[in-house]
């Protein structure tokens, strides 16, 4: 994967508007520039991106602007469950609004991208009219403790923008699941 | 406006055109702008549909403290030191919001 991938998906995150590479004493540093609407995770999945491709060692340094107001208090899904089914050959992904449950399922012959599919149809309990496909999902590194880091991508084939985010989780599949409302959450949260 | 001529560096721009990505392409053209003006700075601002604003720096180089406010700049070339060259501004924010919008629709030529 070349620097211009690594900046594409940098610049994809919510609120990034400049992204700088240097160098000092070996170690590479990744420069973001975000405005007031960037997520508060956004230096954590900057940095699992950044170490799923570059050489390490690295740094990744955030400047914040913080213009304008303060931004609205943001809604949230929730991962509830992750479950599946090897007689059906089927997952379920149970999310929850508040008090307010949601179950996607999907067949589990696509391996992660079935998680992706389960939780857009989850979220579309939500948001019917939420304009995002499933795209891929793969994990990335496996932690000495046996925690899963995946990236999640869903698609807005008409707007043709990609969302891309980070997490890590129990199982492949929980980080699928929290991997991709990571890349939706910021931008439906507006919605829910 | 006669522009001087390049060292071989817009041939590679062009290169890069063929084969790379709309990213490694508009940086490219923003390094040989700051080559052929003989200018300590460089940096373009343009509006993506995708991305919203979105800021270039010449070389790739970080923003750091943001000393020419770019982080509040209207699109546009921004050279340092002033070179007013509109055409040039107006054909370098085009080719970089093209080049944005054709890495969008495919990724494979990020990758290259």
């Amino acid at each position: 994967m070349s620097l211009d991938a690594l900046e594409l998906e940098l610049r994809g995150l919510p609120g990034v508007f400049a992204v700088g590479f240097a160098e000092a004493e070996g170690v590479t540093i990744v420069e973001l520039q975000a405005g007031p609407d960037a997520c508060d995770e956004l230096a954590r999945d900057a940095t699992l991106l950044a170490c799923s491709r570059l050489v390490q060692p690295l740094a990744v340094e955030i400047v914040r602007w913080g213009d304008g107001p303060p931004a609205a208090p943001e809604s949230r899904l929730r991962v509830l469950d992750v479950t599946t089914d090897p007689a059906a050959g089927e997952l379920a992904v149970h999310l929850a609004r508040g008090d307010e449950r949601a179950v996607g399922r999907a067949s589990t012959a696509h391996g992660l991208l079935s998680v992706v599919e389960a939780t857009v149809y989850a979220v579309r309990t939500f948001l019917p009219r939420l304009p995002y496909l499933p795209g891929w999902a793969r994990t990335v590194e496996t932690t000495p403790d046996r925690r899963f880091l995946v990236l999640a991508s869903v698609t807005d084939p008409e707007a043709r923008s990609h969302l891309r985010g980070a997490a890590e989780g129990g199982t492949p599949l929980e980080g699928a699941v929290r991997a991709t409302l990571a890349a939706l959450n910021r931008t439906i949260s507006r919605e829910l | 406006m006669q522009l001087p001529r390049g060292d071989g560096r817009a041939a590679s721009a062009a290169e890069t055109a063929r084969g790379g990505s709309g990213l490694a392409t508009a940086y490219h053209a923003l390094d040989d702008v700051v080559t052929r003006f003989a200018l300590r700075d460089a940096a373009l601002v343009v509006d993506v549909p995708s991305l919203g604003r979105q800021v270039l720096h010449a070389g790739r180089r970080p923003l750091h403290n943001d000393e020419q406010h770019l982080h509040h700049a209207q699109p546009g070339l921004y050279l340092d030191p002033p070179v007013d060259v509109p055409l040039l501004a107006e054909v370098m924010v085009a080719m970089t919001v093209l080049g944005f919008r054709l890495d969008a629709e495919n990724p494979q030529s990020a990758l290259a």
